[in-house]
């Protein structure tokens, strides 16, 4: 697993487009947003949070992983990789794991200059445990996409409904709340784990209520694994 | 002989592969016993890939059986560490160099070998810092081959090995095929250069249609035609001491099953009658003329 992931991370380093999707993008929007917060004054800190944190998982980890599964599928790397004695479950780890532990460093590096530029969060632990149900989440999404697309080009447009789904659902959660429409925002995918983090910034909700949200997210884990189950192709339609 | 020693390295039993309603392989049983060169032949479209990738455990089998070293080619933990398998098709991350690329799929296949020695084989040590998107086709499959082999694996799957390369080339790979092979290695070959199959296998099997046609050594499956002697005669010429047949062009065709005798029994005729037998051509039967009676005897 940690060969592939290696190379993988030799790849991503020598891929200037994958490069730039993955560190540059990111970086720069969630600069903008801090830009914005310095100007607009009561500005929720927990929403900026919400969605700097779907900003990056969604475009750096998860239209990443995407592009990456079906550009080595195209190759045929993905077969490559089954000709040898190494598993699919850790094919697929050691091919998601740079991408994945960069987009993690990515949010730590954007919450913490958040927290010293404004405040801190009050529940930090609850962010941890959010972030990291949503990186599950996306990855799982990531790979149920995969498997309906063909090519690296072909990923621009289908990571295209939950890229946006998922960053709208995130803005529309942090930025309303969740007193109206509750139920639906929460079981959008996204909207339970971008409330989890509102809470976690913000503070003043009991920690065993912040941590139900979790469940939703982790529902949309289980269907996403399911879908990937059934839809993910190792080699490339013939 | 001990049981390891008697155990077939591949079994295949009553294998079918099958696409929605398309039947790729029907019923393919076959045996390749350890130490073996077994070629799998076919025409287009005989299911030979269908079969190869389901031996390879790439493919899951539709019904049947297949065992390689024992075990189901599906359990690459225990199957893939004494297995090297050649592609068909590259399947290299283009933004990884060459050296880079052998090392990564060695290491997966948990053998151990030198990463220069291999590109040393295959020359392509002068390449070793070049990205795999540089590479030519030939040296992409000379890239496939050094992979394939890395740490000597007892079974080795070659699809198609020297499909695009040079002479040079090929005298190379199949200078370390030879070299496994004298190390105990199995090798399993699919190739459209009936000729390298003629010459090196020790059993081939032909497909077609999804079925195994003929099996068996070069000699079996030849003995199963007559040998050919070829000539032309000029128009003056006595009647010949053989059945022949006159082709299109006007060559007579003389198919016999005792080549040595029959061929000396016309030299004599032409010898003691002064007759010139023009564009004399005698040879046993190939490896290709087996070939194209599958398709001959599809179409009676």
């Amino acid at each position: 697993m940690f060969a592939i992931a290696q190379s993988e991370l030799i790849q991503v380093f020598r891929n200037r487009l994958v490069l730039v999707t993955m560190l540059i993008v990111p970086a720069a929007s969630s600069a903008f947003y801090m830009y914005l917060h310095d100007r607009i004054p009561g500005l929720d800190l927990g929403a900026v949070a919400a969605v700097l944190m779907f900003l990056v998982v969604a475009m750096g980890l998860y239209t990443t992983a995407v592009t990456t599964l079906a550009s080595r599928r195209q190759n045929l790397f993905l077969k490559r990789l089954r000709s040898t004695a190494v598993d699919d479950t850790r094919i697929l780890s050691g091919l998601l794991l740079p991408v994945t532990a960069i987009t993690i460093v990515q949010v730590a590096v954007i919450l913490t200059v958040l927290s010293v530029v404004a405040d801190p969060p009050a529940e930090l632990l609850l962010l941890v445990a959010a972030v990291l149900a949503t990186v599950i989440m996306m990855l799982g999404l990531a790979l149920a996409t995969a498997g309906v697309t063909n090519s690296p080009e072909h990923a621009q447009v289908t990571t295209l409904p939950i890229l946006v789904g998922v960053l709208a659902v995130s803005g529309w959660v942090g930025f309303s709340g969740t007193e109206e429409f509750s139920l639906v925002k929460r079981i959008l995918p996204g909207g339970s784990a971008a409330e989890l983090v509102v809470n976690a910034w913000n503070g003043g909700v009991a920690f065993a209520d912040s941590l139900v949200l979790l469940a939703p997210t982790l529902a949309w884990v289980v269907v996403a694994v399911v879908l990937a189950t059934r839809v993910f192709r190792w080699e490339p339609r013939r | 002989m001990s049981s390891t020693a008697t155990t077939p390295v591949i079994d295949v039993e009553r294998l079918n592969v099958e696409y929605g309603d398309f039947h790729a392989v029907k019923d393919l049983s076959f045996q390749v016993q350890r130490g073996e060169l077994y070629a799998l032949l076919g025409t287009n479209g005989a299911g030979k890939t269908s079969a190869l990738e389901t031996v390879e455990g790439h493919r899951a089998a539709s019904s049947g059986t297949v065992r390689v070293f024992g075990q189901s080619p599906r359990d690459r933990a225990a199957v893939r560490p004494r297995t090297g398998i050649m592609l068909q098709e590259s399947g290299f991350s283009p933004d990884l160099t060459v050296a880079e690329s052998v090392r990564l799929i060695g290491r997966l296949t948990q053998r151990t070998d030198r990463v220069e020695r291999l590109l040393d084989i295959v020359d392509l040590t002068s390449k070793a810092g070049i990205k795999v998107s540089q590479l030519s086709g030939g040296e992409k499959r000379r890239l496939d081959f050094a992979t394939a082999v890395y740490g000597s694996p007892e079974l080795v799957f070659l699809d198609e090995p020297t499909t695009g390369l040079d002479i040079q080339s090929r005298d190379h790979l199949w200078h370390e095929v030879d070299r496994l092979r004298e190390d105990g290695s199995t090798i399993v070959l699919t190739t459209h250069y009936l000729e390298e199959a003629q010459q090196r296998a020790d059993r081939i099997g032909l497909m077609h249609r999804g079925v195994f046609h003929r099996e068996g050594t070069v000699s079996e499956l030849t003995r199963t035609l007559p040998a050919t002697v070829r000539f032309s005669l000029p128009s003056s010429a006595p009647d010949l001491p053989l059945p022949a047949t006159r082709e299109s062009d006007g060559t007579f065709l003389v198919e016999t099953t005792s080549l040595q005798k029959d061929l000396h029994v016309l030299l004599n005729w032409a010898q003691d009658r002064a007759v010139e037998l023009r564009e004399l051509q005698a040879g046993p039967t190939r490896l290709d003329d087996v070939f194209r009676s599958i398709g001959s005897e599809q179409n009676a």
